[in-house]
């Protein structure tokens, strides 16, 4: 009985009161709890920013290799496949988006990712002139962000345990123009990925040191 | 009439056609948009350069559609980032999306279009400097002062959210120096700097950076006065720096004072004065003339030529034709080397009267070398001479030998027929004197009282030449005092008769007492000195001990020639002469030494014969 009541004021006090702030990030409302959450927050935006750091050098990279004159950029646009998850375009977007829904978001974004970088890394391997750094980067981020991932359950699995929502995340479906013939279609196919990762890697850090000032030092960083 | 207003009017035309062209209008040029940028990553704006305007005025547009819009739109604010730029405002700002835009510049005579630009505001971020930059210098108690700086970041953006991190970078000068020291500061908004030379005046600058954007510009230079006089503490290491050299300063004052005049000497070695080589003055001082002579050291033999001025030409007594003399010296042997019929009348050897060539004769050959022989005694006693002031220590046991002295300082000053007065001038210099010399007067001395003859005679081996040589003197000497005297020389004659002269020098005496001899270069048919024993080599008599008044007693050396002889002397002891004798030999043989120390570096003679005639 005692159990089910806690519960059920959980879930009162959740439809009550819509302000984000407020509500409790630890039920339980363990002290482990807090600082455990702080150590899990600082440690996935320090590797968010890592991913986004080296996704931004490989694809300035690739740019400066392959790109130069042929006008790609006028090509990727709209090109995303994680566009289809309604993701806050700016800052009072992100704000007034709840923080679970939030860490959720971040966690599609990340799943969506998985395959992606896992076919880039072997395709990247493929490619004529194969460069060691943009394949090194690759390497890089495919295993940084299975690490994020891993934390950011953790931290989901803190903030809002219990819960466990349905596997959502974007389908890529982009493995065939990788491997096309043309090599300027397949150019235009990596650089598009590319741009792609630059653009998501650099949405997940953002988020994320939000959701940090957020949740750990109340809006006060 | 016609033609005339057709061709105008075709004029007009032309020069309206004309004039428009030369004014150059034309359409515009193609703008560019080459900046955009966004502060806080919530606005942006872009700024086009246009291109030549064509003369006209000119219009520009810039249009823009979203990714993943269809719809154009216009710029919402071309007045708040100054003229050729559009604004956008948050409501008309998206992030992580492409804006393509362009530009459009129109005119009368048209328009171009610009070329579009994507643009994603997401890294186009580049914020204002950071704001309020403080400096203060703090100058705690118990730490090291240092420069606090301190700032906020810019206004716009928004950290608390975190929406933007923002890193800082700070870097400082002193006023005149060309580098700039940069420091990075990580996302605090306050700096310590602890190097900072006193009393200068710095300047200061702060930047930012957002996590994934670019820097912005420096901020306004600040500037701060670093007072001269830093901390406290200084004084205090000043205080300690002197008294450290303060106790230093007194530890080095103790040590000279100890040590000084070791140490002046070390530094500033005393200048040596003038000094003749072997020679002492303190000895002079101390009055000990036989240390102070054989300091002087004549220890070469032949000797040197510095001796060798010294000396004084003696006359030589030629071995060829009067045996009985001894046979000449060369003059590498000083000596009282007597040479029959060579007299010199220049030679100043220190000789009487009968020295002088009128004087000299065959009958005055032996007493020859006596009078100079007898007289030096006399004149080392003088006390003009200094150096020469050696006590006549040839017998010195006998009191009677004291007054004999001073009878016969009495007796030698008085005579004036001889010793001449000449012979006394150069007796000085002549440091040689024959054994026989002193012998002759130890004996004459010690039997005073006595028949001179017959003590002569007892002394002497000689034969009818002594006696003749006897009366000879007598001659010469009608004195009775002087008779005395005189029989030195005649015993000396005797001496001579009886065997020619043979001297040894004294090479050097060591310390043991032991007076190395050198045997004459010339050999000589001397009977008593065994032949081929005459060598170059030195002839040591060892000193078995030292009597009290400088006597040197004498030890038989089996392997020296002249000990053998000393040995023969000893087994002969003559009756007459028994330990008197022995006495006076051993007087002999210490006042040789003494009388040939001479400061004029004589060297010293023995002579054998001396011991053989006093046992004889």
């Amino acid at each position: 009985d005692n159990y089910k009541g806690s519960l059920l004021l959980l879930l009162v006090s959740n439809l009550l009161c819509k302000n984000v702030a407020s509500l409790p990030i630890c039920p339980s409302g363990a002290v482990n709890c807090q600082v455990s959450l702080r150590d899990l927050f600082d440690r996935a935006v320090i590797l968010s920013h890592y991913i986004h750091n080296l996704s931004s050098e490989m694809f300035n990279e690739f740019d400066k290799r392959y790109a130069q004159g042929r006008g790609f950029i006028t090509k990727a646009i709209n090109s995303c496949h994680t566009s289809s998850l309604s993701t806050p375009e700016d800052k009072e977007q992100a704000q007034q988006i709840h923080h679970e829904d939030l860490l959720n978001l971040v966690l599609r974004v990340l799943r969506s990712w998985n395959d992606p970088l896992y076919h880039l890394v072997s395709e990247v391997r493929g490619m004529r002139e194969a460069p060691d750094a943009i394949l090194s980067k690759a390497i890089e981020i495919e295993e940084q962000n299975k690490r994020l991932l891993e934390g950011m359950e953790k931290i989901v699995g803190q903030v809002h345990p219990g819960v466990k929502e349905n596997e959502i995340y974007s389908v890529w479906s982009g493995l065939p123009s990788l491997q096309m013939e043309d090599e300027d279609s397949r150019l235009f196919a990596f650089y598009n990925l590319l741009h792609c990762l630059r653009r998501d890697s650099h949405k997940i850090d953002n988020y994320l040191k939000l959701l940090k000032c957020r949740i750990v030092y109340d809006s006060n960083c | 009439m016609k033609y005339n207003v057709a061709s105008t009017v075709v004029f007009m035309l032309l020069l309206f056609l004309n004039i428009r062209l030369l004014n150059g209008e034309s359409p515009p040029g193609k703008p560019t948009i080459f900046k955009c940028r966004s502060p806080e990553k919530e606005t942006f704006t872009c700024w086009w350069s246009p291109g030549t305007d064509g003369g006209l005025p000119t219009n520009y547009t810039l249009t823009y559609h979203k990714e993943g819009e269809t719809i154009t739109h216009e710029c919402p604010d071309y007045k708040t980032s100054g003229p050729n730029s559009c604004y956008f405002s948050k409501k008309h700002t998206s992030i992580w999306t492409i804006y393509i835009m362009t530009v459009n510049a129109t005119n009368k005579m048209g328009s171009s279009t610009s070329d579009p630009r994507y643009v994603d505001v997401t890294y186009i971020v580049e914020p204002d400097p950071p704001e309020n930059l403080t400096l203060e210098v703090k100058q705690p108690e118990d730490r090291k002062p240092y420069l606090w700086i301190k700032w906020l970041p810019p206004s716009l953006v928004d950290i608390r959210s975190g929406w933007l991190t923002l890193q800082y970078e700070i870097r400082l000068k002193p006023e005149k120096a060309a580098e700039w020291e940069t420091h990075f500061a990580g996302q605090q908004t306050q700096f310590k700097i602890l190097s900072l030379y006193p009393g200068q005046k710095y300047l200061v600058q702060v930047r930012c950076k957002p996590d994934h954007g670019f820097w912005s510009k420096w901020s306004q230079e600040s500037f701060i006065q670093i007072p001269s006089d830093f901390t406290m503490k200084d004084t205090t290491v000043w205080i300690f720096v002197a008294v450290l050299s303060a106790v230093i300063c007194l530890i080095m004052v103790w040590a000279v004072a100890l040590k000084g005049y070791s140490m002046m000497t070390c530094i500033f070695p005393p200048v040596p004065g003038p000094k003749i080589k072997g020679f002492d003055t303190h000895l002079l001082e101390k009055g000990k003339s036989e240390e102070l002579l054989s300091a002087l050291g004549c220890q070469d033999f032949p000797p040197t030529s510095d001796c060798e001025d010294l000396l004084v030409e003696f006359l030589e007594v030629d071995d060829s034709e009067d045996q009985q003399l001894m046979p000449a010296h060369s003059k590498e042997h000083p000596g009282q080397g007597v040479k029959p019929l060579h007299l010199d009348p220049d030679n100043d050897s220190g000789r009487g009267s009968c020295d002088s060539p009128s004087l000299l004769s065959e009958k005055c050959e032996e007493p020859r070398a006596n009078p100079p022989t007898f007289h030096t005694p006399k004149v080392i006693e003088q006390p003009e001479n200094p150096q020469t002031n050696i006590p006549f220590t040839c017998n010195p046991h006998s009191i009677s030998m004291e007054g004999k002295i001073h009878y016969y300082h009495a007796g030698g000053s008085k005579s004036s027929t001889w010793p001449l007065p000449q012979a006394a001038q150069h007796n000085p210099k002549s440091p040689y004197h024959s054994v026989d010399d002193m012998c002759a007067l130890a004996t004459l001395l010690d039997k005073a009282g006595k028949d001179a003859l017959r003590s002569s005679k007892t002394i002497e081996t000689g034969g009818e030449e002594k006696a003749e040589k006897q009366k000879e003197m007598e001659r010469f000497h009608p004195k009775t005092e002087q008779g005395t005297a005189w029989l030195l020389p005649q015993e000396k004659a005797h001496f001579i008769s009886a065997k020619p002269l043979d001297y040894v020098e004294i090479h050097k005496v060591n310390k043991d007492g032991a007076l190395s001899l050198l045997p004459k270069q010339k050999e000589n048919s001397d009977q008593t000195e065994k032949p081929g024993a005459l060598e170059i080599s030195k002839e040591y008599a060892k000193v078995s001990r030292v009597m009290d008044n400088n006597i040197l007693e004498l030890v038989p050396d089996p392997r020296a020639q002249s000990v053998v002889l000393f040995e023969a002397s000893a087994k002969e002891a003559p009756p007459s002469c028994q330990q008197n004798q022995a006495e006076k030999d051993l007087a002999c043989f210490t006042a040789t030494p003494s009388n040939c120390t001479h400061p004029q570096g004589g060297l010293d003679y023995l002579d054998p014969a001396c011991f053989t005639h006093s046992f004889h």
